[in-house]
Parts: structure tokens; C-alpha cells; sequence
């Protein structure tokens, strides 16, 4: 039974960090960014979310939306006021660019956890299951929520697959992620591309954050810890590699509902960090690794 | 003092990537006191070979002998310390120190506690600016110099390790008649000092002074070997080179000259850093017509199409279709339909064949870009037969034709072509020329070729610039050309 | 590339060294003897913060070192200072003094920052900093699991201080971080520092004039470490306790960079600029409670995307430029 218990909640939980691992994975594919201010765009997602839900009776569907709105939002803010002048700042020399969006984006989060918790308190908050109830799957009883949150993730996770290979924005990002020159020649502005990149992460990273708050809750503590998962997936899974980032995720997922289950609860980030040791001294590039 | 035993020793040479072989068993060797030219054009495996000399690449196979010492597979600096020096084709000082600095960091060994280095370093350092002529600018920094004092500073830096063996790329790229010249007597005085030298260039007459002997490579091979007037003469070589005998095709009249030309450029001044890339160049390209700019490797034809094509910041003034190009980003030029197919080809090596295209013809509607693939897939019918293939699986060649086609598909009204040729074996240029000439003959589409290969640039050319050193030097139509500059060209 | 706009501290004429170091060492004295004098005019509250912020200086010294010598992006100079602060004070918990302490806190940090260094320095690019990264989350969750030693997010009390004087912890400090001072801007003027540069600039031609650089990079890993960890168990011993909040949690790891970016990176000296500047500021804004560190953040930010080269960045640039 317990071995059932773990399958499913593992799944749950994988499925979650897969959604927002790929959209971090996606922005350093094809913009070259790593945003550490990731954990914190779902915080506000998840807050805002709750806020809108319980303040001003939305209720658990209407606040998801508004939740996954204030994500995007985050987004673009974090790309125009953050990102965006320092990638066009003539001070800042190329070779050191990377850095200096580093730096900023971990200002810019650590700025949006202390906002946060200034205007929410720091006690996690949860939003209500959007279907309440239990059912039964094989004899465990478990929260027709956590199904719903599985299922949506993988729609989520589905139409991402069919925009990347199907249409032909998805296309033009895939070519940005090999060759943003190439992409230029033929006559595509890479600032729009950009644009369409941010705002996909903005989707992806608010619906995390809102799943987040509907299956364990969301507090401006755990803003840094979400990042640092985030980035921990998407290094074991290989940066810039977006099914890498979705086997990490599982793998990470599992790691801990194990822990957690048949460990102790307390130590459930732990196997994460040893995975992660492990790796970057035999495989540092990760598993799926290509840029 | 001649040595029976050869400092540098390079037997069976290969180098691999992935699927394209850079070099392809490779032997020869210098002794001390004489020199090597190792000559080839552009994607021969030249500076790989250097590469894999001096550990930068490690070989696939074959042997690299320092004096006896086999030195295959050992780290850079291990090699740098057993001897070999190398000078390479960029120069690469450091940027935040002092000339003085420079040198001194060279004459430094490779040791975590010395703190200050001893006393007669300074003077060596200084002694070594002095001879390469640096003497002047002892205190300034690199980014101040002009380009032909950081080749200096490069000499100096390698004079300072005094290497038994030296590996010189490209060493008079860049430089003025007069400072090639003393170059020229630098490297000389280094193989009177009894070191061995391993001088690399495409270009044989521009070293046949110096070198005692001549080995040219193309596509990672080696194609002949001897003195540097034997080689010149070798058969195989003057057709990599030259082609063959430079034909020209009797073009078809072009109608009456519009009063604006579609491409004019004026006084087009380009610099990287220090180095004038192009200095006042002016060239005119009239709807319909299709123009050569012919040059060696670092002529400046790269940065030229490059400007026109908003890659680069310029003075000058280009304008294109009446307007002025200035302040156009890249994307909204290659809409304009002034389409540019570069050097590097900037394929998309994941994607398929098929992916690559489709890319192009974006802006076209679904029923223009089904027509215009068909057409394309006729022109170049390898391309239908390769269509699900990602593009990185492709040969040389064929990646070639895909990103010529991909530039057509996006029906463009002036076609850029950079070194098309590069890399690519006699077979394919003749299918490649093929292509050219039906798409002149049955299109209205202007074109500006961009090429180190006179015998692939002026068949299909209504006019040729040649393009030397930053500066246009001649202009004319092909048949003039044959006989105004062909002999003296290679 | 050439490109000027990518140097843009090349423009310096160089001055001859004899009179150029004489000018700054006037300078640095003057400087040093006012610091000296703190206890004369600083209120016993003002010398505490002072004296954080000497060690803070001496944090942002050793980043620089590896930055703007060594060329490497640490963002975790707080895994080398959480291994110092946290060895020397389990050691003074298990009962030895202070100075054998400072000793294996400062070997502990050397040892981590080896053990890092080795499979970091592999990796190119953002691999490199996410990896520093990750070692300041590693120690923190170790600090947190086996909270039993560590006193975990509490922090650990340590049993014996440096001294119970604000006057004398002080001077502790300001000595620690003149003599720390001299010794790394030393190594960085010295040919030590000159091949550190070149292997943070330019790799493979620092290899082809026969340098080591792994070699190199490991040893100014190690040194940064060194300064970092001693710093860090001195600051154990100044306040009894090694905390999490103040030696090894990300934001101070961020506040290292910012410091450093802020005096001016690569001149090690700009370091403690920025150091003493971030605190006191932080200081400054005390009162306003929560929000001090969303406004350090911001002015931070605002810094970066405004002032990149920092104060003695922009102030050789200026006083060079006729």
C-alpha cells in the first residue's frame, strides 16, 4: 500500500516540479537566462492567487487564474526592469553579462520574497483544492485535487510539446535555442522571440506556483528553496534540455516522496542534494545535457 | 649549426570531428634553422595542425615528436615548456595590463611561489620590446595599441619563452607592405638563432621570400611538398586554388541601367578594435546584375556583406532600394529582401533539412512556400533526397546548397553569398556553379558573391571588384580580369 | 576582442610604480590611522558595526581574488565562510582555544573549498556558478539536519570570545583586515597575481606561455577560501555565536558580490569599500525594520545596472583620464 501511496504522490509531486522546471530549463534554451528569481515569480503567482481566492471570493478556480495572470505579470517585470537593461547595458562587458544577470536575478527574488513577506507575512498559506473529495485509486485514497493537478500538468506539459514541434512560433523558438544568428539572417527579430519566451515562462512558472499552493501550500520562506529546486532538476536533467528537465523532475519527485515516506519527512530535500552532488562529479553536464 | 635530428617531427597527424575529418595523415618535418610553410586555403586543416601540435586538440591519431620526445596527448603547457612557441592568428594580450606586463608574464615560469620575479626580468622584457620595436609603448595597454603593435606584442611574447620550435598562423594578416617586411626579418633572425619554424598562411607568394620549403594541404590532406616555386607550379595546387584555366561566360545584355543602383555602399569604413577592416570602400550592385568581390581569406570581404547586412557597426553610407540601411536591425534588413548567406552558413543543425527551409519561407504564404520549395528541391534535388535529415548530418557540400536554398526560399531580391566554396571539394563547386548559372539564367534575382575562388566567381559575373587588404583595387568585368590580373593573382 | 568598450579600464596611462605607490600607501596610512582612532570618537555600538563590516571586507577581498584574478564567478563564498565559522566553533565547543580553532576553521574552509574547486573548475560558464551555488544549499541543509551540533537555523554558540571589549574586538577586526588587506592586494600586484589574470583572462594562452592553470585557479580557490574561513571563525569568535543568518544564507553571498561590485571589481581593495558602505547603509536603514534588506536589494540592483564598475572603478578612470 505504501509503495502505491508513493507511486502516486511521487507522480503528483514530479509532475509539479516538471512544469516548472521546464520553464526554467526553457528560458536558459533559448534566451540564455537563468532567472533566479524563479522561485519567487511562483511565490507570487501562489499568493497572489490565494489573495484573490479567499479576499475577494473567487473562489479556488477564479483565483488560479488570477494567480497564473499575476505570474505573467512577475514575468515581464522581471524581463523589462531586470533582465532587459542588463542585457543592453553598454557598461557591462559581454563576457561578464551572465554574471551580472545572475546577480540581479537573485536581487530581484530576494527583493520579491521580502516584498512578499512584508505584504503577506511569511506563514504558508494554501489554496483550496479546486476539487475537493477523495477517490480511490487501486485502494488509496487519495485527493481527486492531487489527480486534477497531475492531469493538468501533463495537458500543460502536452500543448508545450505541440507548440514547440507543431506550430511555427514553436519553431522559431526551437531555432533561437540552436542559432539565434541564423534565426536574425532569416529575418526574425529575436526580441519578439524573446518576448513570446518570457511570456510562455510566465505561464508556466504562475501555474506552478498556483499548483503549488493548491497541493502543499506557498509561504515567502520557501521562495529561495523553490528556486534552488528548480535549478537542481534543471542541472541534473541537463540545462537547456527540456525532456532532461522532465525525467529530473521524476527523479527528484520520487527521491523525496521516498524520503519523506519511509525516511523522515524532515529530510526530504536531502536527496535532491546528494542526487546533485553525485552528478555534477560524474556528469556534470547532466543527463540529457547538450548546450 | 645544423642538426642531423629534426626539432619538430609530425607523423600520421588525423583529427577528426565528429563526422568531418579536420586532418587527414599528416607528416612532415622541420629542422632547426629552417623554415616550413604550411599552406592551404581556408578549411584545409592548417590551423588545426597547429592545434594539435601544441596540445590545444589532441590527435586521433599519429605522433608529434619534440627533438625525440613524443609529446602527443600532453597538456598545452607542458609542451609550451618543453619547448614550442606559438604565435597565434588573433592576438590575444592582456587586456587590462601593460605592454611591459605582457612580456614579463612571459618570461614567468610556472611556479605558485614566486612572488616577485627576479631581477633580470625586467631588463629581458624591456631588451625584447626593444627589438620587436615596442620600445615606445612600454607602459600603455592593449587596447590602446594599433593593430600591428599587438602582432608585435605577440612576437615578443614568444621570443620570450625562446622556443626551439615555432608555430607562426597567419602572420602578416592585417599588416602594411612595410610592417610585413620587418616581420618578415623578425621570423628570419628566429631561424638564424637555429630555431625551427612552422610558418602557416594561405597565401604562397606572400611567403615564398621567407620559407625554405613549402608542404600545401587542402580538405586535411597533404597535396604537394618541395620549394615554394615548385609547389606553386604543382598542378593540383594552382586548381585548388585557381580552379584551372578562368573562364567567362558571354552574359546576356542587361537592360537599360535604372538612374539609382539597388545596392550602393560609399566610403564604407569598418574597424575591430585597432585593425581597419575596410577603409573607404565603395561598390555598386545594379538590379539584375551579379557581382564578384573576389579577395584572399582576410581581404575584408566577410566584414563587407557583414555591414551591408547590419551585423556591424560602419561609417559610410549604404543604401539599398533607395533608403539609407543605417539603423535597420539585422532581421528587418533580411525582410527587405537583401538576404545574406554567410561564411558560417548559420545552419540549424538540429532541425531537419525540411525544418531548416520551412524557417526560411516564413513569410511567405503556405501556397508560395509550397511552390517555392518544389522549385528549389529542383535546383538542387539532393536536398529532396536528404529532406528529413537534420541538417547537421548533412555533408559539406549539401549543408551548403541547404543554406543557399533556405536563403532563396526566402525569395529574396539581392542574394548575398559568402565563400560558398569553402571547404568543399572540386565535384561539388561544379554542381554548386551549375546552380548559380540557372538561377541567373531564369530568375530576376541580383546576387553579390563573395569569394577567395576566381574560378568559381567569374563565370556567372557581370562585374568583379577585387578586394585587398580593406581596399578595392581593381573593378572591372571578368573578361578583363583574366587578363589584367589572373597570373599574378595566386 | 579589442573592442575598448570591453576594457574599459585600459585607457589608464599607466604611472610609474615608485610614485603612484607612494601616493596610494600615504593614503591607505592616513585611512588606516583614522580607522585606528575609531574608539576615540565611535560610540561602543558604532565600533560593533564597524567591526562587522571589517570583516565583511575582508569576505569581499577574497571573492575579488578569485573574480578578478582568477576570472571564476563564486556565488557561494558563503560555503567558505560557513566552513570556517562553523569548524572553528565545534572545535571551541569541543574545548580547544581560540587560536588553534581559527586554525582548523580556516584548514576546514580549505579543505571544502578544494573539494569543491576540483570538479567546479571542469565545468565552463553557468555550470561553474550554479555549482558554487549549490554548495551554500548543501551546507545549509547539513547545518539544519544535524542541528543537534549546529545549533541549526538558531545558530551555534560558541564558548570563549576574542574579547568582551568593543574597543578591543574592534582593533581585532581592523588589524585582521589591514593585515589581510596588504597580503592579498600584495599577491595581487605580485607575478602571482599577474598569472592569475592571465588564467582568468584568456585560458589557452596562458596555457600556450606555459601555465598551469588548473594549478593556478586551485591555488587562488584555496587562498580565497583561507581568508574567507579565518574570517569567518574570527566573526564567530566576535559575536559567540556562528549563525546561518549572518555567515552563510544566500543573501549574504549576494551582498559579497554587490560589495565588491559596488568599491570596484578587481582592485581588492574596493571590497572593503563596498563592505563597509553595504553596512553601514543596511545600518541606515535599521529602522524601517523587514524592508531594509528589499531596499539594500534594490539600491544593489540599481547599482549594478548603473554603476557596473564600481566607485574605484569609475575613480581611476576619472583621475587618469587627460
Amino acid at each position: 500500500m505504501i509503495a502505491l501511496q508513493i507511486l502516486i504522490d511521487g507522480f503528483a509531486i514530479g509532475s509539479l516540479y516538471g512544469v516548472g522546471a521546464v520553464g526554467f530549463t526553457l528560458m536558459f534554451g533559448v534566451c540564455g537566462v537563468l532567472n533566479l528569481a524563479h522561485g519567487g515569480i511562483m511565490l507570487i503567482a501562489g499568493l497572489v492567487g490565494w489573495w484573490a481566492a479567499v479576499n475577494h471570493g473567487a473562489g479556488p478556480y477564479g483565483g488560479a487564474a488570477v494567480g497564473i495572470l499575476a505570474g505573467l505579470v512577475a514575468s515581464y517585470v522581471t524581463y523589462f526592469v531586470v533582465v532587459r537593461p542588463l542585457q543592453r547595458s553598454r557598461a557591462i562587458p559581454k563576457s561578464e553579462e551572465e554574471i551580472f544577470i545572475l546577480t540581479g536575478t537573485l536581487l530581484w527574488g530576494i527583493m520579491i520574497q521580502v516584498g512578499m513577506d512584508y505584504l503577506f507575512s511569511d506563514n504558508p498559506v494554501t489554496l483550496q483544492p479546486m476539487l475537493p473529495g477523495v477517490m480511490n485509486i487501486f485502494g488509496v485514497r487519495t485527493p481527486r485535487n492531487e489527480v486534477l493537478i497531475a492531469v493538468v500538468c501533463w495537458v500543460v506539459i502536452g500543448l508545450l510539446y505541440l507548440l514547440v514541434n507543431r506550430t511555427r512560433i514553436g519553431k522559431q523558438l526551437l531555432a533561437a535555442s540552436i542559432n539565434p544568428r541564423g534565426l536574425t539572417l532569416l529575418g526574425f527579430e529575436l526580441s519578439h522571440i524573446y518576448l513570446v519566451v518570457w511570456s510562455i515562462y510566465g505561464l508556466l512558472a504562475g501555474l506552478a506556483g498556483v499548483l503549488l499552493a493548491s497541493f502543499f501550500g506557498v509561504s515567502s520562506a520557501n521562495a529561495g528553496a523553490l528556486t534552488a529546486s528548480a535549478f537542481t532538476i534543471v542541472i541534473l536533467g541537463g540545462l537547456g534540455s527540456v525532456p532532461g528537465s522532465l525525467v529530473a523532475a521524476y527523479v527528484i519527485g520520487y527521491a523525496e516522496t521516498i524520503t519523506a515516506y519511509l525516511i523522515a519527512p524532515t529530510l526530504r530535500p536531502i536527496p535532491a542534494l546528494l542526487i546533485l552532488v553525485l552528478a555534477l562529479y560524474v556528469r556534470p553536464q547532466g543527463l540529457l545535457g547538450r548546450r | 649549426m645544423r642538426n642531423s635530428e629534426p626539432a619538430l617531427e609530425v607523423r600520421g597527424l588525423t583529427k577528426r570531428f565528429g563526422g568531418l575529418v579536420a586532418v587527414k595523415d599528416v607528416s612532415f618535418q622541420v629542422r632547426p634553422g629552417e623554415i616550413l610553410g604550411l599552406i592551404g586555403p581556408n578549411g584545409s586543416g592548417k590551423s588545426t595542425v597547429i592545434k594539435l601540435i601544441m596540445g590545444i586538440e589532441r590527435p586521433n591519431a599519429g605522433a608529434v615528436t619534440l627533438a625525440g620526445v613524443d609529446v602527443a596527448g600532453w597538456p598545452t603547457h607542458r609542451i609550451a615548456r618543453q619547448g614550442v612557441g606559438i604565435v597565434f592568428q588573433h592576438s590575444r594580450p592582456l587586456h587590462r595590463q601593460t605592454v611591459l606586463e605582457n612580456i614579463k608574464l612571459a618570461l614567468l615560469p610556472d611556479s605558485l611561489f614566486r612572488l616577485v620575479a627576479e631581477p633580470w626580468v625586467d631588463g629581458q622584457a624591456r631588451a625584447i620590446a626593444e627589438r620587436v620595436g615596442l620600445g615606445e609603448v612600454l607602459d600603455r595597454r592593449p587596447p590602446t595599441l594599433p593593430f600591428a603593435d599587438l602582432r608585435r606584442l605577440e612576437m615578443a611574447k614568444v621570443l620570450a619563452r625562446d622556443p626551439s620550435v615555432l608555430l607562426v598562423d597567419e602572420p602578416f594578416a592585417g599588416l602594411t607592405p612595410s610592417e610585413t617586411a620587418m616581420f618578415s626579418k623578425l621570423i628570419d633572425d628566429l631561424r638564424r638563432d637555429g630555431r625551427a619554424v612552422l610558418l602557416v598562411d594561405h597565401n604562397v607568394k606572400s611567403v615564398a621570400a621567407l620559407v625554405d620549403r613549402v608542404l600545401a594541404m587542402y580538405l586535411g590532406e597533404r597535396i604537394a611538398e618541395g620549394s615554394a616555386e615548385s609547389v606553386m607550379r604543382d598542378p593540383t595546387v594552382r586548381r585548388v586554388y585557381l580552379g584551372g584555366a578562368i573562364e567567362t561566360h558571354p552574359r546576356k545584355e542587361l537592360d537599360a541601367r535604372t538612374a539609382e543602383p539597388f545596392l550602393d555602399v560609399r566610403g564604407l569604413d569598418v574597424r575591430y578594435g585597432k585593425a581597419q577592416a575596410l577603409q573607404q570602400v565603395s561598390i555598386h550592385v545594379n538590379e539584375g546584375e551579379f557581382v564578384s568581390v573576389v579577395g584572399l581569406n582576410g581581404a575584408g570581404k566577410t566584414t563587407l556583406f557583414n555591414a551591408i547586412s547590419g551585423l556591424v557597426p560602419y561609417e559610410g553610407e549604404i543604401r539599398w532600394d533607395g533608403k539609407s540601411l543605417r539603423g535597420r536591425s539585422p532581421a528587418a534588413i533580411a525582410r527587405s529582401g537583401l538576404v545574406h548567406c554567410p561564411e558560417t552558413r548559420e545552419l540549424f543543425g538540429d532541425l531537419s533539412v525540411r525544418e531548416n527551409l520551412d524557417l526560411g519561407g516564413q513569410h511567405l504564404s503556405a501556397a508560395s512556400r509550397t511552390a517555392q520549395l518544389a522549385w528549389l528541391f529542383d535546383l538542387f534535388p539532393i536536398m529532396a533526397e536528404r529532406e528529413r535529415q537534420p541538417a547537421r548530418t548533412l555533408s559539406g557540400g549539401e549543408q551548403q546548397m541547404l543554406a543557399i536554398a533556405r536563403a532563396l526560399m526566402m525569395q529574396p531580391k539581392l542574394l548575398i553569398l559568402d565563400e560558398p566554396t569553402l571547404g568543399l571539394a572540386p565535384v561539388i563547386l561544379e554542381q554548386l556553379s551549375k546552380a548559380l548559372g540557372r538561377l541567373r539564367d531564369t530568375t530576376p534575382i541580383t546576387v553579390l558573391l563573395g569569394e577567395q575562388n576566381v574560378t568559381f566567381a567569374l563565370p556567372h559575373a557581370d562585374r568583379v571588384y577585387v578586394l585587398e587588404h580593406a581596399r578595392i583595387v581593381w573593378e572591372g568585368d571578368p573578361g578583363r580580369f583574366a587578363a589584367e590580373m589572373g597570373t599574378g593573382y595566386l | 576582442m579589442n573592442d575598448i568598450r570591453s576594457f574599459p579600464d585600459a585607457t589608464r596611462i599607466h604611472r610609474r610604480p615608485g610614485l603612484l605607490r607612494r601616493k596610494g600607501l600615504w593614503i591607505a596610512a592616513l585611512v588606516v590611522g583614522v580607522g585606528a582612532a575609531g574608539p576615540t570618537w565611535m560610540s561602543a555600538y558604532y565600533l560593533g558595526v564597524f567591526t562587522v563590516a571589517f570583516y565583511f571586507g575582508v569576505f569581499a577581498m577574497s571573492w575579488d581574488l578569485l573574480f578578478g584574478f582568477a576570472g571564476e564567478v563564486n556565488f557561494g563564498p558563503t560555503f567558505l565562510i560557513g566552513l570556517g565559522a562553523y569548524g572553528a566553533g565545534l572545535m571551541n565547543n569541543a574545548g580547544l582555544p581560540i587560536p588553534l580553532c581559527l586554525i582548523g576553521g580556516a584548514a576546514t574552509a580549505v579543505v571544502g573549498g578544494l573539494l569543491l574547486a576540483l570538479p567546479a573548475l571542469r565545468l565552463r560558464g553557468p555550470y561553474f556558478g550554479l555549482v558554487t551555488l549549490v554548495a551554500v544549499l548543501l551546507l545549509l541543509d547539513a547545518i539544519v539536519i544535524f542541528a543537534g551540533f549546529t545549533g541549526g537555523e538558531i545558530g551555534m554558540m560558541v564558548p570563549s570570545v576574542l574579547s568582551v571589549s568593543a574597543t578591543v574586538n574592534y582593533w581585532y577586526a581592523l588589524g585582521f583586515l589591514v593585515v589581510s588587506a596588504a597580503i592579498l592586494f600584495t599577491l595581487s600586484r605580485s607575478s602571482l597575481g599577474l598569472i592569475l589574470q592571465a588564467t582568468g583572462q584568456d585560458r589557452t594562452e596562458a596555457a600556450a606561455l606555459g601555465f598551469n592553470v588548473t594549478k593556478f585557479k586551485v591555488a587562488a580557490f584555496c587562498i580565497s577560501a583561507l581568508f574567507s574561513g579565518l574570517a569567518g571563525a574570527m566573526l564567530t569568535f566576535y559575536q559567540g555565536t556562528a549563525s546561518v543568518d549572518q555567515m552563510v544564507d544566500l543573501s549574504i553571498a549576494v551582498q559579497i558580490i554587490i560589495a565588491v561590485v559596488f568599491g570596484g571589481r578587481r582592485t581588492i581593495l574596493g571590497g572593503v569599500l563596498g563592505a563597509i558602505f553595504l553596512v553601514l547603509f543596511d545600518e541606515l536603514l535599521r529602522p524601517i525594520g523587514q524592508l531594509n534588506t528589499f531596499v539594500v536589494s534594490a539600491v544593489a540592483l540599481l547599482v549594478i545596472l548603473l554603476f557596473p564598475d564600481g566607485v574605484l572603478g569609475y575613480a581611476l578612470r576619472w583621475t587618469d583620464k587627460r
